[in-house]
């Protein structure tokens, strides 16, 4: 780490290791790039976890959590066939288990003992099936922070001289292109 | 008229095999004469395929059943738009409608670039009937539409006729499900073109602008059609299914919803390669991936390897499909690695905080989406392989993850457009987002005293009026400027404004109708419903809407046996509309449906269902649903497609420009002997 940017009066300074920096001209320093992919990954996990949050359990919020087994292929309360009679029963076992004063976990374990791990909507998060709730949150964590990784790579490369474009070979259309540019604002 | 399709199929098969061979002979050889010859032979695969068309059409809509397809999915007392949609209604129907459909946007491309691309064209035409081949082997071999019926007796096996056909599925039978599949088969099969010019530009080594211009035109097209045939999906499930919403994360729409996020990734990345001559290998890699997801799509509905209401029957066809998604993958993949030296940047990025990373941060997050979806529908069939335990991957798993990184989308959709290229300086981050930040935050506070509770409904309203002033402050500046510059009025100097650049504006107008799809998908957090046994004169309650029952009717016609529940609905005790649910019995194909009753209005929408009849009492099982702001999902859709529609019309300076490459083309081509 230069000089530069272990100065501590720089106006910079981590939070936890108080280590100051100086304001670089590309704005962001490492500590920021650092505290961005751990607010990302915080925020992600807790709007996840937003919708497990403990609640008062009901045969409606269940019913968008279980999926119906008589083949329909649709959840509980979206079960299209009249007179159902795996919807009345899963219903009446729910209203059971909501009457014995269960929270949402436990009648969500309770219902996939009774009936199978097929009939929840959602797959537990435990064994194998930990993967389809991992795999998602790792890959967009791992992909941004392999962006801001590219990111760095890429501006540390020497200047490429660009290929020059079509439209600068012809000189009239160069100034057309400009005189345009500036009417509207572009430039 | 069944050989008549059968010849169709076996010369369009014939011309198909012919130009793929052709086209990549005439391209190795440089020789005009064989790429002019592999190109007309793509109009001949394109007339014989619509010759099939043709003769399964006129088998249809005169009722010949000797025809098995026929016989199965229309009848005599079908209404003729629905007898037109029967084409597309089955299996082997619906597969040579896709193979019609690439002969159309065959046929269009060799046409388009008759007289430009002539080095990639060989390689174009061969790519476009290598998939034409294999579509067309698939139809006349494995899926044929042209089966006869056939009696087995004792004196042996005779041609049949049926007295009438099956008749068509009546979930089917709504006039948005007539439009749905073509506008997402017209998606799905358009990602080939894009897909076929990457390929040719990867074997010619023709890697510069021209073909990511003509790709991304090429992209936009099917693009804009697929989110219209989704959508329209989407309407068809509200209306029909019943259960009072439109997205149910079910296999067969998370199929069509991928390859439109890796196209979206693909629209916004390519604008660096146009711009900057960075990520080439990436754009490469998009085209490749959206159109394996097209072709992926088609495998998932058509396989049965995942359940869904929407799928074909099961079949035998995935193994072929998953041969040639094998095919796909090893080529375009094998092809993209040995180009690799032709695929470097010519820039570099020079800041975290510009337009360049903030659409690389768009395409990760759209692709980490577009894993988390493909990973979730495909997890019962891993999880069973596996583990041979059957799991259900449903809507809640897809809502809790695909909602934050949706926010987060939404939040890059004001964002980014604000960003300057290379690098943008803090004092243009202040100036750019202050008044959008500040206006979100009231709006913010607004919704919460009003009650708005619901932390991502909350978000997504507040990030919502973040994008919307972001992009009303671009229309603002730039407008204002002309109004100064070139004395217009505000109405003038907007429209010459969007006339001079219509892609960055049509773009705009693209972040709106996205805005609005957002604001929509947040009413589903505000949802109540209720349910009630009732007969004539029976109240049902449900916020401040009032449901009487005027009574039952029953009655019948050719294709229907109906009870329709005759409901009045007053809100806030003052009279608001009368709604006719109905419970229908499709005579032909013995199956019953819903016709749900929907009032819909900009806040929100009434939704009556007639569920069925109670059979202790006879009374109508009716049920309700307010869904808030539905509405604006539909507006929303209109807005995102006529958005892309002045993105795709060409600004003046991009029409010059056309002109002048179009010039210098045919100059080479006079050269070369084209």
């Amino acid at each position: 780490m230069s000089d530069k940017q272990n100065n501590p009066n720089s106006g910079i300074r981590c939070p936890i290791s108080q280590v100051g920096f100086a304001r670089h001209s590309s704005l962001l320093t490492r500590h920021d790039y650092f505290w961005f992919v751990v607010l990302a990954a915080t925020l992600f996990a807790a709007s996840v976890a937003h919708a497990d949050s403990a609640r008062k359990p009901t045969l409606e919020a269940i019913g968008n959590e279980v999926q119906c087994t008589c083949g329909c292929n649709a959840p509980l309360n979206q079960c299209p066939m009249l007179n159902c009679a795996e919807k009345a029963e899963m219903r009446a076992f729910i209203t059971k288990e909501i009457a014995d004063g269960k929270d949402e976990t436990t009648i969500l374990q309770d219902v996939s003992i009774r009936f199978g791990v097929q009939a929840l909507s959602s797959p537990p998060a435990k064994g194998f099936t930990l993967a389809v709730w991992i795999l998602p949150g790792v890959g967009l964590l791992v992909g941004l922070g392999m962006v801001v990784v590219l990111v760095r790579r890429w501006r540390s490369k020497p200047d490429i001289v660009p290929v020059p474009s079509f439209a600068s070979r012809d000189p009239k259309v160069l100034t057309a292109v400009e005189e345009e540019m500036k009417s509207t604002g572009m430039k | 008229m069944n050989q008549v399709g059968s010849v169709g199929l076996i010369a369009s098969l014939a011309f198909a095999a012919y130009a793929l061979v052709a086209g990549a002979v005439g391209g190795k050889l440089r020789s005009p004469r064989i790429t002019r010859s592999a190109e007309r032979a793509a109009w001949g695969f394109f007339l014989m395929i619509t010759l099939a068309v043709v003769a399964l059409e006129y088998m249809i809509l005169t009722n010949d059943f000797h025809n098995a397809y026929v016989a199965e999915h229309s009848n005599r007392d079908l209404l003729t738009y629905y007898k037109v949609a029967a084409l597309w209604a089955g299996q082997e129907g619906s597969l040579l409608f896709w193979t019609w459909l690439l002969s159309i946007y065959s046929a269009l491309v060799v046409w388009q670039n008759r007289r430009k691309n002539r080095q990639l064209m060989p390689y174009v035409v061969s790519v476009l009937m290598g998939v034409g081949t294999f579509f067309s082997l698939l139809v006349f071999f494995v899926a044929n539409p042209f089966q006869e019926l056939s009696l087995i007796s004792s004196a042996g096996t005779r041609a049949f006729s049926a007295p009438d056909g099956s008749g068509l599925n009546p979930l089917l039978q709504y006039h948005s499900m007539v439009i749905h599949p073509p506008m997402l088969y017209l998606g799905y099969v358009g990602m080939v073109v894009p897909f076929a010019f990457a390929m040719a530009a990867l074997i010619t080594r023709q890697l510069g602008d021209n073909w990511i211009r003509t790709t991304r035109r090429w992209t936009m097209v099917p693009w804009m059609l697929l989110g219209c045939g989704i959508l329209l999906g989407g309407n068809w499930a509200y209306a029909v299914l019943g259960w009072g919403g439109y997205w149910g994360w079910d296999p067969v729409e998370n199929a069509s919803l991928l390859p439109w996020l890796s196209g979206t990734a693909f629209l916004h990345s390519v604008m660096i390669q146009e711009k900057r001559g960075m990520l080439k290998i990436w754009n490469v890699s998009l085209v490749i991936l959206t159109f394996f997801l097209s072709i992926f799509g088609t495998f998932l509905t058509r396989s049965g390897i995942v359940s869904s209401v929407h799928a074909f029957a099961q079949s035998n066809i995935g193994p072929f499909f998953a041969v040639f998604l094998a095919i796909i993958l090893f080529f375009s993949v094998t092809l993209l690695f040995l180009r690799l030296d032709h695929l470097k940047s010519e820039n570099k990025l020079d800041s975290m905080v510009s337009r360049e990373s903030g659409f690389l941060f768009n395409n990760w997050i759209l692709l980490a989406l577009v894993f988390a979806v493909f990973w979730g529908t495909l997890f019962p069939v891993i999880s069973k392989a596996v583990e041979n335990t059957t799991v259900t991957v449903g809507a809640p798993f897809f809502n809790k993850v695909a909602i934050p990184m949706g926010l987060l989308l939404l939040l890059l959709t004001g964002a980014g457009p604000l960003l300057a290229w290379r690098k943008t300086s803090f004092q243009s981050l202040k100036r750019n987002f202050t008044l959008p930040i500040v206006v979100a935050l009231v709006a913010g506070a607004v919704m919460f005293a009003e009650g708005v509770r619901d932390l991502y409904a909350w978000m997504t309203l507040f990030l919502s009026v973040f994008v919307i002033v972001c992009i009303v402050g671009e229309f603002w500046k730039g407008a204002r400027t002309r109004m100064r510059t070139a004395k217009e009025n505000l109405a003038l100097a907007l429209y010459n404004l969007t006339m001079r650049n219509t892609r960055r504006y049509g773009g705009y107008i693209v972040h709106i109708g996205i805005v609005l799809l957002f604001i929509g998908f947040a009413g589903q957090a505000f949802k109540t419903d209720a349910k009630g046994l009732m007969q004539e004169g029976d109240l049902l309650t449900v916020k401040n809407y009032m449901l009487r029952c005027d009574g039952l009717v029953s009655g019948d016609n050719p294709n229907y046996e109906y009870t329709r529940a005759l409901i009045t609905v007053t809100r806030n005790d003052q009279a608001f509309t009368s709604m006719h649910p109905e419970k229908r019995f499709y005579k032909a194909s013995q199956q019953p449906t819903s016709y749900v009753a929907i009032h819909p209005t900009l806040s929100e929408d009434v939704y009556v269902l007639l569920a069925g009849l109670d059979p202790d009492t006879g009374k109508a099982i009716i049920q309700v649903f307010i869904n808030p702001l539905v509405m604006w999902v539909w507006i929303g859709g209109v807005v995102t497609l006529l958005g892309t529609l002045l993105a795709l019309v060409p600004s003046r300076v991009e029409r010059e420009m056309a002109e002048m490459r179009q010039a210098q083309e045919l100059a080479v081509q006079a050269g070369d002997g084209y």
